[in-house]
């Protein structure tokens, strides 16, 4: 019971960390559920988000994959509320008053400052997926070739992480 | 935006929004859906949305189908909203998961998710470049997010002590110039 709840309380705190979108969380998401409190292994935690790439929604659902994994259904729902119903209510609070917020002189301060952070996050978020996910050659010809079909071709990314999965079943 | 929507119409299109926005980039479905087909709303109102989504602490799809559904319907959309793109979502990635944790994979399998794994870390790299283009158009925001990645990523620093840090120069870098006292006395 109190493992559920810690790990609830994991995940609420992250979400609050998620500067710039869920990808700038992954870091320290990784380190909590990972290296310190062991809910999932480094490879389920790299699974259970490609799997939530693949599922309609947030990609930070990623949270029900662990909740799931480490208590079932109820960790799982647990999960999702502790990641999305504090920042929901701190978006709601803010979306309410934005007109008036907006035109304050440090909210465009605060809006360049925060939002190369984000990109300096989700960087970072890439990094610590591509250290599980990419382990040789051709795990690191995939996700350049994925890279470069979505950055030069106009098509979906479901049907290259599909190709992908493809690649790795005829090649690994 | 001409009249208010209601509360169901905005569930309903952001449910289908959601299930249909699989893969990077998700808040380009939103716009399509919102802007371009049912023209509920200009472009500029969609940005700002979309701004303060990324600004706010949270995941930005949640965040934007948040600020999305209460300029379109109030609060009662705002929430509506928010549970009409994470519901879906959570119940198909949990049949996901038990499917994945209970049966075991096989080898088959196994490497497929390993190709999968490795095309998804393609798909959000060009989603963080694409993200990055528009927002490092200054030395200073390029400084800022190199630090913060190399901080975070191959550092293995704290996050949130980063982000105070980080958010601390980076606000004092974009400082307010100080208003002149005169300022608020000219016509």
């Amino acid at each position: 019971m109190s493992d559920l709840l810690l790990m609830t309380w994991t995940f609420l705190w992250l979400s609050l960390l998620c500067v710039g979108g869920g990808l700038g969380v992954i870091p320290e998401m990784q380190r909590q559920v990972v290296t310190r409190h062991a809910w999932v292994s480094a490879r389920e935690f790299v699974d259970g988000y490609t799997l939530a790439q693949l599922t309609p929604g947030p990609t930070m659902l990623v949270v029900a994959f662990v909740g799931y994994r480490a208590h079932g259904l109820l960790g799982a729902i647990l999960a999702t509320v502790a990641m999305f119903l504090p920042t929901s209510l701190i978006v709601v609070l803010v979306t309410a008053q934005w007109q008036r917020l907006r035109a304050h002189r440090w909210a465009a301060a605060a809006e360049r400052a925060l939002l190369p952070i984000g990109i300096g996050l989700s960087a970072a978020g890439v990094y610590t997926l591509a250290r599980t996910a990419l382990h040789d050659v051709v795990t690191i010809a995939v996700a350049l070739g994925a890279g470069l079909l979505l950055y030069h071709g106009r098509i979906s990314a479901i049907l290259v992480v599909a190709l992908g999965g493809v690649a790795g079943w005829l090649l690994l | 935006m001409a009249e208010p929507i209601s509360v169901a119409r905005v569930v309903r299109s952001f449910a289908l929004t959601g299930i249909l926005s699989v893969g990077g980039g998700r808040a380009a479905f939103f716009y399509d859906a919102l802007v371009t087909r049912r023209r509920w709303m200009r472009v500029d109102e969609f940005l700002q949305d979309f701004t303060l989504a990324q600004l706010l602490p949270g995941a930005t799809f949640s965040n934007l189908s948040i600020t999305l559904g209460h300029r379109l319907a109030g609060l009662g959309g705002a929430f509506g909203g928010l549970l009409a793109v994470i519901v879906p979502g959570g119940v198909i990635l949990v049949l996901l998961a038990a499917f994945y944790l209970a049966r075991g994979l096989t080898p088959d399998v196994v490497t497929s998710m390993h190709g999968m794994s490795a095309a998804v870390v393609g798909l959000v790299g060009v989603t963080t470049v694409r993200m990055a283009r528009p927002a490092l158009v200054s030395v200073r925001a390029f400084a800022i997010a190199v630090v913060t990645f190399v901080a975070v990523g191959p550092l293995r620093l704290n996050t949130p002590a980063v982000i105070v840090v980080m958010t601390a120069i980076g606000l004092w870098l974009h400082r307010p110039a100080s208003a002149p006292p005169s300022q608020a006395a000219r016509p």
